[in-house]
């Protein structure tokens, strides 16, 4: 009985094994590496956005991006273009190896207080290009 | 002395301590969690045709959108944004083949891109397409 008792002592020693955690917790790091998106768009433009009840999250992975600031500065993959002819052509030459309609969306980012004179020129170019217009905005609260 | 010796020995199994790996690593993981910022871009998604300017006159059957200020004209009748959407509702643009989903959207100069955003989206959340109206030159 007694030998019994000290069989039973020596089995709830137990050591949990903790030498694979290492590993498994650096297979998590390189599988949040591997999968993160790191942002493009490194304007950081001071934009304010417009509202609508009618945006969705965007589902489509745009093939370029285009800005206007609140200063009317216009921006072709976060470098800054003189006119709407160059975010035409810029977007022309993205477009010019996609084969598939899910590959030409445009997100077009513009600050809700600009005329029309500053945004349509760039909108026009972007459609003459051949792309399909991402409106970035904000839904209404 | 001797105890020095013994400690010294110790030391000299050549291991090399992991004990604190899995530590460092969820700390780098935890890192990562609190560091990143997911950004969340909502758009909305407006395929505009591209092309020249016809000679033809457009169709008087054509829906019209006119942007002026703060002022809709939907088909030359005062609107406001939910009276709009439900006429744009009522066409039933979704169903419709082609051409006749094309809505025509004329704006004055000056119009500001929050107007113009909020029509181009009730456009589009309606299943029609957006005719950018060019001014006479």
């Amino acid at each position: 009985m007694n030998k019994r008792a000290q069989r039973k002592k020596k089995r709830r020693i137990i050591p949990v094994p903790i030498a694979s955690m290492g590993d498994i917790a650096f297979l998590l790091i390189i599988f949040f590496l591997v999968c993160s998106e790191v942002a493009k768009d490194k304007t950081n433009l001071q934009v304010t956005l417009p509202n609508s009840e009618y945006v969705e999250k965007t589902k489509a992975s745009v093939a370029a991006r285009v800005a206007i600031d609140a200063e009317g500065v216009i921006y072709f993959d976060g470098a800054r273009v003189d006119s709407s002819k160059d975010v035409e052509w810029g977007v022309r030459a993205v477009l010019a190896s996609t084969v598939s309609d899910e590959q030409r969306h445009v997100q077009f980012k513009c600050d809700a207080a600009l005329p029309k004179e500053t945004f349509e020129p760039v909108m026009k170019a972007i459609a003459e290009a051949g792309g399909i217009l991402e409106a970035v905005g904000e839904k209404n609260q | 002395m001797r105890k020095r010796d013994r400690s010294e020995k110790r030391h000299r199994t050549g291991e090399i301590p992991t004990g604190s790996f899995s530590d460092i690593a969820f700390l780098l993981i935890i890192y990562f969690l609190v560091a990143t910022t997911l950004v969340k871009v909502k758009s909305i998604t407006a395929d505009l045709p591209s092309g020249e300017k016809s000679s033809q006159a457009q169709s008087d059957k054509t829906p019209t959108i006119n942007l002026k200020d703060d002022v809709i004209m939907f088909n030359d009748k005062k609107v406001d944004l939910a009276e709009l959407n439900a006429r744009l509702a009522a066409l039933d643009l979704a169903e419709l083949e082609g051409s006749k989903r094309v809505i025509l959207l004329e704006s004055a100069k000056g119009t500001p891109y929050e107007n113009y955003f909020q029509a181009l989206a009730a456009i589009s959340a309606n299943g029609g397409v957006v005719a950018l109206v060019e001014d006479d030159k």
